[in-house]
């Protein structure tokens, strides 16, 4: 699974807020808010998405920007939580 | 003006005038003959009522208190005196039966049961937002604060459904104050005067056809310090100064900062100025004695807030033609 992880994680992210949008709407390494790609209760659907698809626990001081702000970052930070 | 730290000062004299007409003029224009106020035992209604009277007179102004069961008791008895102060007829209606009639406190506590199952009708509750942007950064998550019998708390990170399912069981008691405003307002033939300020407007601190189902917004210009400023001169109760603003929807206490603004009211407030008017990270900096990492996560906020509540600030989209009224 750790191999697969942005592709999943990409493919969540565009059927959960951009159903409608073109081919590959956003870059790994863009900004999810400043984009406005995901907003607040967006968030809480990432953070239960990836909780049970890689069944890791995400502490409330893990949930800032630098952890899930972008595709590279939330990336990094469920195969640190799988490594 | 140069940015600083007293930008929000206002000339409190001038401004109640610019109000006032602007509230008479409204009512010509709607052909009304007075202002119903719902008055929540808050700054913010505690002033509109003051200046619907200065502006209309106080025969004109109707005030409802529309407390439920899990209000603050003081609410209403600060709400109270503060009309009688102004000598305004008010009409008390408890709205609990109503809300027990949708099913607001039952849906909202079968939610709560889903992630508690010990849950049960004598906790209190509230939920909040990660305390303090400036000092640490964070995501907006909801979590749900609970208190048994004992005074036990506990503290759960909501999920998307949870917190949706919590918040729209809440944002009932605002909407059915709306409905009871709006009844007394066309029984009267009144207007409903709003009572949302520029900080709430902004950043979508109402609820759409809530509070923020209102005829006319007086105060939707003004920052909070500014409502505070002309709250003490128009002499608003100190009960109600000194009390920390709440949105007072949950049964155990919870203020605006806690609840949804992340920082003190009178730092939000000027750093929601210097995001409006573009003031330079380096200006802003030297004023506030903040670092740029504290101001850009602000600013952050912000945007992200003012985003997810657009919508609540505009009429409905429709397909209307560009050169039709309607």
């Amino acid at each position: 699974m750790p191999g697969n992880t942005k592709k999943i994680v990409r493919e969540f992210i565009i059927d959960s807020f951009l159903p409608f949008a073109e081919e590959n709407p956003f870059e790994d390494e863009d900004s999810f808010m400043e984009k406005g790609i995901i907003n607040s209760t967006g968030m809480l659907e990432l953070l239960q998405f990836i909780e049970e698809t890689f069944e890791i626990t995400v502490e409330d001081e893990e949930v800032i920007p630098d952890n899930l702000d972008s595709l590279n970052k939330l990336t990094s930070f469920i195969e640190s939580k799988l490594a | 003006m140069k940015f600083n730290k007293n930008v929000l000062a206002i000339d409190c004299k001038q401004e109640i005038e610019r109000i006032c007409g602007f509230i008479r003029q409204q009512m010509q224009s709607m052909k009304r003959e007075g202002a119903v106020v719902g008055l929540s035992g808050g700054i913010d209604s505690a002033l509109i009522a003051a200046l619907c009277v200065e502006a209309l007179g106080k025969d004109k102004v109707f005030g409802l208190i529309l407390p439920e069961k899990e209000s603050s008791p003081v609410s209403r008895e600060f709400a109270e005196k503060h009309a009688s102060k102004l000598d305004i007829q008010t009409e008390i209606v408890d709205i609990t039966s109503t809300l027990k009639a949708f099913g607001s406190y039952k849906k909202r506590d079968e939610v709560i049961k889903q992630i508690l199952p010990e849950y049960n009708v004598n906790y209190k509750i509230k939920i909040v937002l990660p305390p303090d942007l400036l000092s640490r950064d964070a995501f907006n998550f909801f979590k749900l604060i609970t208190e048994d019998e004992e005074g036990n708390r506990k503290s759960i990170r909501l999920k998307k459904k949870t917190a949706n399912g919590i918040v729209a069981a809440t944002n009932t008691k605002q909407r059915i104050r709306m409905l009871h405003l709006y009844y007394f307002a066309e029984e009267k033939n009144y207007f409903v005067c709003g009572t949302t300020n520029k900080s709430e407007t902004m950043q979508g601190f109402f609820v759409k056809y809530g509070d923020g189902g209102v005829d006319i917004e007086p105060i939707a210009h003004l920052y909070k310090m500014q409502v505070f400023q002309l709250a003490e001169y128009t002499g608003v109760i100190k009960e109600i100064i000194e009390r920390a603003p709440s949105p007072d929807t949950y049964s155990l206490p919870v203020d605006d900062e806690e609840f949804f603004f992340r920082m003190p009211l009178d730092t939000l407030d000027l750093l929601l100025y210097a995001w409006e008017n573009k003031i330079s990270l380096v200006d802003i900096c030297a004023v506030m004695e903040l670092t740029e990492e504290q101001v850009k996560r602000a600013f952050r906020d912000f945007t992200a807030k003012s985003d997810a509540s657009r919508h609540a600030r505009k009429m409905p989209p429709s397909l209307k033609a560009d050169n039709s009224k309607y």
